[in-house]
């Protein structure tokens, strides 16, 4: 977390009780969240879940049916120009404009605000050798790779220097390297002051970037708070593997029922659960003889329980 | 209202702008096909199959059927490219190209994509038609044509008007079409009868009470015989006030019926 969160404590973002339906389905169902100065806020949730569409209500791309969002105190639905002037969007599918090149996709996107950014031509070319996209700048953006067109992507949502942005799955479909040099532009991007709204389906990138996570589950919100706590909330204290073919499989399973616990996580020849301290002494003194691994949990398992819960 | 206010807001001006800059680009392979167009049909239908139609009276007056053509080639083009522009090429800026997803995470909101997209068809339909008219006036040079110019300016606005009108029509196809493939539907069930029942390419002259219905319903038929009646005769005839009329009440109508359809499509609203 910089040293901005503790300076600013007026969130950049606030959205109070968001809203909204397609047909009689309810896909946001009263969330409330803030984003700070120099804060990521990531947010977490299986498929349908509701991250996009509440990113979408928060930058305008969807009006709520309820509730309202502020950018730096401006209420969006009373000034939804102003609004969006503050604030910068790079969404999940690239949307360039592919009649452009990649310096004029930065130059065409800043003609769509008021006030004009300033100095508009050096500001492009800051963002190109910022994004390492100098060398493409005559390119259009249909050749660059993957990993570049995600620079791109964020680059254009800076064009008119917002104060939030927002970052629907910026690293879904790159391979690694390109995953980390986006983090550490995002990483740059939060140490000079913007308030960051992320959604992903990486849970190690929503460890490793955000200070706060949103966790949604059918469209509300479970849980909030630093990682750690959310964790806590949600998965527990500690995480237990063992083999699945051990011989005391029924035993283990019988001794999770009859401590009111949930069925274990399978995956492959594994079998996981989450145990509070005690849970875990009382499971150690009933299975002395059992080898089994005890870690701390991880956004993994807060998915999976997330995505076991819904199946 | 707030929609049609969207109309002046610098959003969609700034969406105009944008298609101006692509256009302008390719200005000399885009351009093209609206000089030659013209030039062809009135060579092939007007000089060619004219001269196997003898003059014909037409309100009164004697004409050639090129003379008849050449006003109706002006209605049509506004016509065919507006409609066109609004369709095909905003279609794939909407669906493949993903442009107005890109325009729509900026100040730009949905009503000034489509203000921008009926603009920008009213505008480049305006300057085909333009073209056309140069064009008749190098027949008009040649002796092959004798029309009146004094009253074809003020007609630019009218055909301006048309353009937006027909880009509203275009715009409520690209809203429903599922795929690019389904715009044959609309292209021969509505705009090729709409095209040539209107007195562009022939008179449709009818005692009929339906033919007599649709004639007087269908602006682009006022369109063709109102700047007609201005070329060949130099008259300003009730045709271009009921044109004005029934492009508005296009404008009117089809305007907030196509943002509530793209409200639907693009952003999946309700």
């Amino acid at each position: 977390m910089s040293a901005e969160i503790q300076n600013n404590p007026k969130p950049l973002l606030s959205a109070h009780g968001l809203v909204k339906h397609f047909g009689s389905s309810r896909v946001v169902d009263g969330v409330d969240l803030q984003c700070r100065s120099g804060e990521i806020l990531g947010m977490l949730g299986a498929n349908g879940a509701g991250k996009t569409t509440t990113l979408r209500l928060c930058y305008g791309f969807l009006q709520p049916d309820e509730g309202s969002v502020f950018i730096d105190g401006i209420e969006r639905e009373k000034d939804p120009d102003g609004v969006n002037r503050l604030i910068g969007v790079c969404t999940q599918d690239d949307t360039f404009d592919t009649d452009f090149t990649v310096q004029d996709n930065l130059l065409w996107f800043g003609h769509y605000f008021r006030p004009r950014p300033t100095d508009l031509e050096s500001r492009v070319r800051e963002l190109l050798d910022r994004f390492d996209l100098s060398r493409y700048a005559k390119a259009k953006p249909d050749t660059l790779s993957g990993g570049y067109r995600r620079r791109l992507m964020i680059a254009r949502a800076l064009v008119h220097q917002p104060k939030v942005l927002f970052l629907d799955e910026p690293t879904t479909g790159l391979d690694p390297q390109a995953r980390m040099a986006v983090w550490e532009l995002v990483d740059g991007l939060r140490n000079e002051g913007l308030g960051i709204v992320l959604t992903t389906h990486y849970m190690d990138e929503a460890e490793r970037l955000s200070d706060n996570l949103l966790v949604l589950k059918e469209g509300q919100v479970v849980s909030v708070g630093a990682p750690r706590t959310v964790l806590g909330d949600l998965v527990g204290e500690h995480v237990v593997v063992l083999d699945a073919k051990i011989p005391q499989a029924m035993a283990v399973e019988s001794w999770l029922e009859k401590e009111g616990l949930s069925e274990p996580t399978r995956i492959l020849n594994t079998w996981q659960f989450a145990l509070d301290g005690t849970g875990l002494a009382r499971f150690s003194a009933a299975f002395g003889e059992l080898r089994f691994e005890v870690r701390p949990p991880n956004l993994d398992d807060l998915f999976l329980q997330l995505t076991d819960d819904d199946s | 209202m707030r929609l049609y206010l969207a109309m002046t807001a610098w959003q969609s001006w700034a969406v105009l702008r944008r298609h101006l800059t692509v256009y302008l680009r390719n200005w000399h392979t885009a351009a093209l096909p609206p000089i030659f167009e013209p030039i062809i049909l009135l060579l092939v239908f007007g000089v060619g199959l004219g001269s196997n139609i003898p003059d014909f009276d037409w309100k009164s007056q004697n004409v050639s059927y090129l003379a008849y053509l050449a006003p109706g080639i002006v209605a049509y083009t506004v016509f065919m490219t507006a409609f066109f522009q609004a369709l095909f090429a905003a279609y794939i800026r909407m669906h493949y190209q993903k442009t107005w997803d890109g325009q729509l995470t900026t100040q730009v909101r949905l009503e000034h994509v489509v203000w921008g997209e009926a603009l920008w068809s009213a505008s480049l339909g305006l300057a085909y038609s333009v073209i056309v008219i140069f064009v008749l006036i190098g027949f008009n040079l040649g002796g092959w044509l004798d029309l009146h110019w004094s009253g074809v300016i003020a007609t630019l606005p009218l055909l301006f008007l048309a353009g937006v009108a027909f880009a509203a029509l275009g715009l409520l196809f690209t809203a429903i079409v599922p795929t690019i493939d389904h715009m044959n539907i609309p292209f021969y069930l509505v705009i090729m009868p709409l095209g040539f029942a209107s007195n562009t390419y022939f008179p449709l002259e009818s005692d009929a009470l339906l033919a007599q219905a649709w004639l007087m319903i269908n602006p682009l038929h006022h369109l063709a015989e109102g700047i007609r009646l201005l070329m060949l005769s130099g008259i300003w005839s009730y045709h271009l006030v009921m044109a004005v009329f029934l492009f508005l009440l296009m404008i009117l109508i089809l305007l907030p019926v196509d943002l509530r359809l793209l409200r639907r499509r693009v952003l999946g609203e309700n």
